[in-house]
């Protein structure tokens, strides 16, 4: 299971996100706790791991901020910008600028959901946060 | 296209010293000559200046220590407990970039260490010797930095590739190799080399590089010392051996690196200036990445000889996606172009600068070497040599009765395919013997279905390393059907070697 923290915004509280989410991909999710009201809120779910991919995405493309509890972190001191990292990573957190640096997007990390970055790394500056 | 001179290196290297030469950067150049035409780059520029930044695994650095009192004459030696070798005298010392620690292989090695020599970092040195009459030592244990050394020089045989080729997997498994980490299924491919910035790409035929050629390596000034190892100028894939001084270099442009399960290397940044000596040349180093080609070779067939699915142009491998088998697959550099266009950048600053003059080669790099593949003696074995016929079952078949033809027959690993005769799973008989322990009769319920397969024409070799990296002790032998075509074990193969 991963632990995942949903950060619903005042505009999408009127919405039925996590029933549709559950019934779209037909996963149960156990809710952990809940605070949730007309201004918006937060609510931290376990989601089963081989699902979790296709959960999250689904939240986020209904407005909610996803935060998962492991995420990556990325040593800019050691990275050279090689870029090994990009073709891996399913969500593209990883992009080149104009000046073909690489740029990381944490937020839209799956963290250990996915990890697939964490190894191929040749000079290790990505790491996941336990 | 007229090859008439237009210049000379002695003529360049006057209008260096008066600041007047007119340097560009590869990739600026392609731009030049898109928009101006041939004749007129040609005329306005003097120095098209290149750069890469990749892994060079034939990488590595001399270094000589000084002598002990009383003196060594080392035999073995290691630093941070990678093995370093000793090619000459008593303390003249090799590090190898891709020699692994010994306490945490995989993760440091000879890279790591020629990078934290080259930070200033202290090392530790540890040697042993035999000990003679005229050098008696037998044990060293030291610290040191590069200040202590008295030479500490890069000493690469083989560098810079021409051209790379991109990678990528038809497996169903992630595997690990000198181009990356590679996702089953084609699920991503990867490139090294940076395209319109790569040195020996612009300068295709060795006309301005070769033996004395001063570059820019790893953030100082260098040397090309001739052909570097596997040069092969016929396939374009034109090779060179470098020297550079350490103690100069930055620690910018020199990365020790790891590839999991592959690994370690060093990634090194190398810089050739090329002079437009004439509109050939203005032309070559005018090429664009749409324009320069390599091939997509499938990694996930263990042979020297890797089967290419298609060519593509750099243009569209640095576009972050191609396709491969009319599926869209990421691709991403392994090299940094960042890094190939910084070194692009710092040379011609140098050069701007009148900090760095061009020379002309002392002699150029062959251009009829041919790259041999290695002789073998013996032939190599392939699993249809020891192939042999799979017991088969269906999945309605009841565990009893496997239970039985294994005992009957005395074997291990019993098939299960559908109807047509493809692969659904395999069991074995501990997973009989499991199964009866437990009280299951229905096979469904322990049917491996995630099963590794060889097939006819895999190498013994490669199923052996399957078969280990996996803890297995059989691989059925498939078709491209996924057809069951036999099964090989573990037995099978060591009785093969034992011949």
């Amino acid at each position: 299971m991963v632990k995942v923290l949903l950060k619903f915004s005042e505009e999408i509280t009127d919405q039925p996100v996590t029933s549709q989410v559950i019934k779209e991909k037909g996963v149960t999710i156990n809710i952990l706790s809940a605070h949730v009201g007309q201004q918006g809120g937060e609510m931290l779910v376990e989601i089963p791991q081989e699902e979790a991919e296709g959960v999250i995405e689904a939240f986020r493309s209904r407005g909610v901020k996803v935060e998962l509890r492991k995420l990556i972190k990325v040593d800019k001191e050691k990275c050279f910008d090689c870029g090994a990292c990009i073709s891996l990573c399913p969500v593209n957190v990883m992009t080149y600028d104009e000046a073909d640096a690489v740029l990381f997007d944490e937020e839209k990390c799956l963290g250990s959901t996915c990890a697939l970055c964490i190894d191929a790394c040749p000079v290790r500056a990505i790491k996941l946060i336990i | 296209m007229s090859s008439r001179e237009l210049r000379t290196i002695d003529e360049i290297n006057e209008k260096i010293r008066k600041g007047e030469a007119i340097v560009v950067t590869a990739d600026e150049m392609a731009k030049i000559v898109e928009s101006k035409g041939v004749k007129v780059a040609a005329k306005e520029i003097d120095v098209v200046t290149t750069g890469t930044l990749g892994a060079m695994c034939s990488s590595g650095a001399i270094i000589n220590l000084g002598h002990s009192d009383p003196p060594i004459k080392i035999n073995r030696a290691w630093i941070n407990n990678v093995e370093v070798s000793h090619p000459g005298a008593a303390v003249d010392l090799y590090i190898g970039a891709t020699q692994m620690s010994e306490t945490e292989p995989f993760e440091y090695g000879g890279g790591h260490v020629i990078e934290d020599l080259i930070k200033g970092e202290e090392v530790e040195l540890r040697a042993t010797a035999y000990g003679t009459d005229c050098y008696p030592r037998t044990r060293l244990e030291t610290l040191l930095t590069k200040a202590d050394l008295n030479q500490f020089y890069l000493l690469n045989f083989r560098n810079c590739y021409q051209r790379y080729v991109c990678a990528t997997n038809s497996r169903d498994e992630v595997i690990y190799t000198y181009m990356g980490k590679l996702l089953p299924h084609f699920g991503n491919a990867t490139f090294s080399g940076s395209g319109e910035l790569s040195p020996l790409t612009k300068d295709a035929d060795y006309e301005t590089t070769g033996i004395g050629t001063r570059i820019f390596l790893g953030g100082a000034q260098g040397y090309v010392i001739g052909e570097g190892t596997q040069h092969n100028p016929k396939n374009r894939f034109g090779t060179i051996m470098v020297k550079g001084n350490c103690k100069k270099m930055s620690p910018e442009f020199i990365h020790g690196a790891s590839y999991t399960n592959y690994g370690t290397t060093l990634y090194v940044g190398v810089g050739i200036p090329i002079p437009i000596l004439n509109e050939g040349l203005a032309k070559k180093t005018g090429l664009r990445d749409e324009e320069i080609y390599t091939e997509v070779i499938d990694y996930g067939i263990p042979r020297r000889d890797r089967p290419a699915i298609r060519k593509v142009n750099y243009k569209e491998l640095k576009s972050g996606k191609i396709n491969i088998n009319d599926k869209e697959v990421k691709v991403s550099s392994l090299s940094s172009l960042k890094g190939a266009k910084l070194i692009a950048e710092t040379l011609k600053s140098w050069i701007d600068d009148s900090k760095f003059y061009l020379t002309a080669p002392v002699e150029r790099l062959p251009t009829d070497t041919v790259f041999k593949p290695m002789k073998q003696v013996g032939a190599v074995q392939f699993v249809e040599s020891i192939v042999h016929t799979a017991m088969k079952c269906k999945e309605d078949e009841e565990v009893k009765s496997i239970a039985e033809r294994i005992i009957r027959h005395s074997i291990n690993h019993v098939v299960v395919v559908d109807d047509e005769g493809k692969l659904k799973g395999i069991v074995t008989s501990w997973d009989i013997t499991k199964a009866v322990a437990k009280g299951k009769d229905e096979l469904t319920d322990i049917i491996t279905r995630r099963v590794f397969t060889t097939t006819p024409d895999e190498p013994v070799e490669a199923a052996s390393r399957k078969l280990a990296q996996h803890n297995i002790s059989a691989l059925p032998v498939i078709d491209r059907e996924k057809k069951v075509i036999g099964i090989i074990t573990a037995e099978d193969i060591s009785k093969l070697f034992k011949r």
